[in-house]
């Protein structure tokens, strides 16, 4: 399901079985030539994880707005308030929310962050549209899929 | 550039989406909430009447096949290109099914044979939904009716499929 006006009246219909919360945290930074490109890359390829995610696992999986970011050192003010997502979704029946991120910053808050973190290490920039791109992203959907069925199964 | 020009280019931008009809994330995203419920049908219907080749007869077996396969797809507003997936094998009559792999329950991706249980059958990840190897529901999990089957035609030993439909 995605936060849009069709899914969420199927949402509405079906939701005991809806249980389980996606939410992309995607950094973003006009600042450095390195990380302007690098950031817009990850964003794209992290744009293709979650759509693809979405339409293999539909009917259980609400993916929904990224929240996006400008990067700075501290993730300190971000984390308080995704705490309030993540809690604002638990409390309407969400059983699983998951965090998908390349930040590695996040890790430090793992501990401290209401949802279950997922980091993804971040692909090398390349073009998106060669065939071996595609399988490797291909095959990291996979194993997120995977993932997300082992977090259905604990 | 005063306000005026500025103006004139988005506007003019903005038709050149709207009456071509094609790409443009920001055509599609400014116009399409207005128009949901008009162009709602028209964004299901996956390219009426088109055909596209998908494999050999010869190559069909009685254990079902994942194959993919690329339509073009109009949605109103824009053309897009959009892959499909299809089980296809020969039945218990030796005839040719291909099958959507889409739950009917809430829109899940099945797959076939990878329960150790039950290694004939179409198994859906998001809450057990399974279907006998014609793609019918079993009853008892959550799905409500079979899988869709996709239309079909096969011309000099060739297979071509066309739109998915419920049964
Ligand atoms: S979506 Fe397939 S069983 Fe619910």
């Amino acid at each position: 399901m995605k936060w849009m006006y069709q899914d969420v009246q199927a949402f509405q219909n079906a939701k005991e079985y809806i249980d389980t919360a996606v939410i992309p945290l995607v950094p973003y930074t006009f600042k450095g030539e390195v990380d302007i490109k690098k950031f817009a890359f990850q964003s794209e390829v992290m744009n293709i994880f979650m759509s693809q995610i979405e339409k293999q696992l539909k009917g259980r999986v609400f993916l929904l707005p990224s929240y996006y970011y400008i990067k700075t050192d501290s993730l300190e003010p971000h984390y308080q308030q995704l705490n309030e997502t993540v809690d604002h979704l638990h409390n309407h029946q969400f059983k699983h929310v998951l965090l998908f991120s390349f930040d590695k910053q996040w890790r430090k808050f793992m501990k401290d962050l209401h949802g279950e973190l997922v980091w993804l290490p971040a692909m090398k920039e390349q073009d998106l549209n060669q065939v071996e791109t595609q399988q490797v992203i291909q095959s990291h959907i996979g194993d997120i899929e995977d993932l997300i069925k082992e977090q259905w199964k604990s | 550039m005063s306000e005026k020009k500025n103006n004139q280019v988005s506007r003019r931008t903005f038709l050149n989406y709207t009456l071509t009809g094609v790409g443009g994330f920001m055509g599609a995203a400014m116009v399409a909430p207005m128009v949901g419920m008009a162009v709602d049908p028209l964004l299901q219907a996956d390219g009426e009447g088109d055909f596209v080749y998908v494999m050999d007869e010869d190559e069909i077996t009685e254990e079902p096949q994942r194959k993919t396969f690329t339509i073009d797809q109009e949605d109103g507003w824009y053309e897009s290109q959009a892959e499909r997936v299809a089980w296809i094998f020969r039945d218990g009559n030796g005839d040719i099914l291909a099958l959507s792999p889409i739950c009917t329950h809430l829109g899940c991706i099945v797959d076939w044979g990878v329960q150790d249980d039950h290694p004939d059958q179409f198994y859906c990840p998001c809450h057990d939904g399974r279907y006998d190897k014609d793609g019918v529901n079993i009853p008892g999990t959550p799905p409500t009716e079979p899988l869709h089957v996709y239309e079909q035609r096969v011309d000099d030993g060739r297979l071509y499929l066309g739109r998915a439909n419920p049964r």
